[in-house]
């Protein structure tokens, strides 16, 4: 991939991930909040610690991980510790990356803001039973939030390689404030912003043979989309970025 | 999903929800080219002892266990795609309606949704060509999988509804097991036409390139508007009718 990578072809990425992760969150609105899914306590048994949503992202990312899902770098999982190894002959993924830097992985941060901020202003207060499934459900846009936020390291790296002499003093300085400037482009920002809320108003309709007046309802609002984007996808990704150049000289 | 609120109307209603998870699950696939050792036999068995199978036997198998575990198959409406050995639910078991007659409710044709995904639908909607993600193209199949296999079941809820309503309509041909009569009460062509007709506008909706600039897509799409018809008219509502006909038949036991 190391030829192909372009700022353009990441941004291409980037915008196709807008509709998974867009996808994502209107599925999982098909259920209500499903409280007992984070309940730690919901589950007592010997098998099982953690609530529901724990064991079901532990145990799918361990599955996951035997087939060979985190031998690519744009994939990252939310629990690395004790892992199984890939059990599936390695594929040669092209290595981009600088290798210190690759390590990054700021799951944690995004499960918090997923579960602690995010989920309730989307999904409906309620309950239907369907724990299993909304976990499930959870996992798909957690993995699509995490591969777009950590996506940043591609874009650090694709940027750096364009002007290393632009963040070279930076980085040996040590200067996030500085750096994180330099990563800043409101305008493209914004552009995002109202581009997802556009999505989420296509992709979130009610579509009928009858005619397109949807009468503004969308399964999910679509300045909650933008406010996902202006406040924590964008400010994270742009973390990880600052946080891969601050180690692309060692 | 309680008895009093399960009508013809609240079905139908769920099967329309239903098509935009099936179209998002195909855009979603259509993202990663055909990645055939995904499906290849050889290609895992050698590195994992007690496996024979393709990657997406595995991924599934494996991935269904622990969803077992959590409960996912206490809900009437989710069918196992491996039903044998799966681990029992540990979590306390949640009250979901019994609506469906039981000797009938046992109904599972995975098997033939799984046939039709890999043999006959993945051609017609996703590129040639190997990217190595192939832990995350079979994930992406199962949600595709799951989709499809509830869409496919709710047939017996829409038969169980449909019976209810007038039972004297049905008993003749259960009766006298008569498939063909069974299927003609099933079939209304002017809904059909209009189901293949909303969905092939969702994948235009939903598989459009979606720009600040214009809404001009030139035509094209993440997934082909009439492959999704397709898909509904030669496969997913002729399978739902089997289904209802094989719940009608089981209906007076």
């Amino acid at each position: 991939m190391a030829n192909g990578v372009t700022l353009e072809s990441l941004r291409q990425s980037l915008i196709r991930q807008e509709d998974t992760i867009i996808f994502s969150l209107i599925e999982r609105a098909r259920f209500p909040t499903n409280s007992p899914t984070y309940n730690e306590s919901y589950v007592s048994s010997p098998t099982f610690s953690g609530s529901l949503v724990h064991f079901v992202v532990k145990e799918t990312e361990a599955l996951q991980a035997k087939a060979g899902r985190y031998a690519n770098p744009e994939e990252h999982p939310f629990f690395p510790n004790n892992l199984p190894p890939s059990v599936v002959p390695p594929y040669n993924f092209t290595e981009v990356l600088h290798p210190p830097a690759a390590l990054i992985n700021i799951n944690k941060d995004i499960w918090d803001m997923y579960f602690k901020k995010l989920l309730q202003l989307f999904a409906a207060p309620g309950d239907d039973g369907n724990y299993a499934a909304t976990a499930a459900s959870d996992l798909v846009c957690l993995q699509a939030l995490s591969r777009r936020i950590h996506y940043g390291k591609l874009v650090a790296e694709v940027k750096f390689r364009e002007s290393p002499q632009e963040f070279e003093p930076a980085i040996r300085a040590k200067d996030r404030d500085a750096l994180m400037k330099l990563l800043t482009f409101e305008s493209v920002e914004e552009a995002v912003k109202k581009r997802v809320a556009k999505k989420a108003m296509v992709f979130g309709q009610e579509v009928t043979l009858n005619n397109n007046d949807n009468k503004g309802k969308y399964k999910v609002d679509p300045s909650v989309v933008s406010l996902l984007y202006g406040d924590w996808i964008i400010p994270l990704t742009k973390r990880v970025e600052v946080e891969y150049l601050l180690r692309r000289l060692d | 999903m309680a008895k009093n609120s399960l009508t013809l109307e609240s079905v139908r209603h769920s099967l329309i929800r239903q098509e935009d998870s099936i179209i998002f699950s195909l855009i979603e696939r259509a993202h990663f080219p055909i990645n055939s050792p995904t499906y290849s036999q050889s290609y895992v068995s050698n590195s994992i002892p007690a496996f024979s199978g393709s990657l997406l036997r595995f991924v599934v198998k494996e991935t269904e266990a622990p969803l077992a575990k959590a409960g996912r198959y206490a809900n009437p409406e989710e069918h196992p795609f491996f039903p044998e050995d799966l681990p029992p639910s540990v979590v306390p078991p949640h009250n979901f309606a019994k609506f469906l007659h039981p000797p009938a409710a046992s109904i599972n044709i995975n098997q033939d949704i799984w046939d039709t995904y890999i043999n006959k639908l993945l051609q017609l909607f996703v590129a040639p060509g190997d990217d190595g993600n192939y832990a995350s193209t079979a994930a992406s199949d199962l949600v595709c999988l799951q989709a499809l296999s509830r869409r496919i079941h709710y047939g017996k809820l829409v038969a169980e509804v449909k019976f209810r309503e007038s039972p004297q309509e049905y008993e003749p041909a259960i009766r006298a097991k008569d498939r063909d009569t069974l299927m003609k009460l099933l079939t209304f062509e002017k809904v059909e036409e209009a189901v293949m007709k909303r969905v092939a506008k969702k994948a235009m909706m939903f598989g459009q390139e979606v720009t600040l600039n214009n809404d001009g897509n030139h035509g094209k799409y993440k997934v082909d508007p009439s492959v999704v018809s397709r898909l509904y008219g030669d496969w997913i509502m002729p399978l739902t009718k089997h289904v209802e006909v094989e719940y009608l038949l089981r209906r007076l036991d």
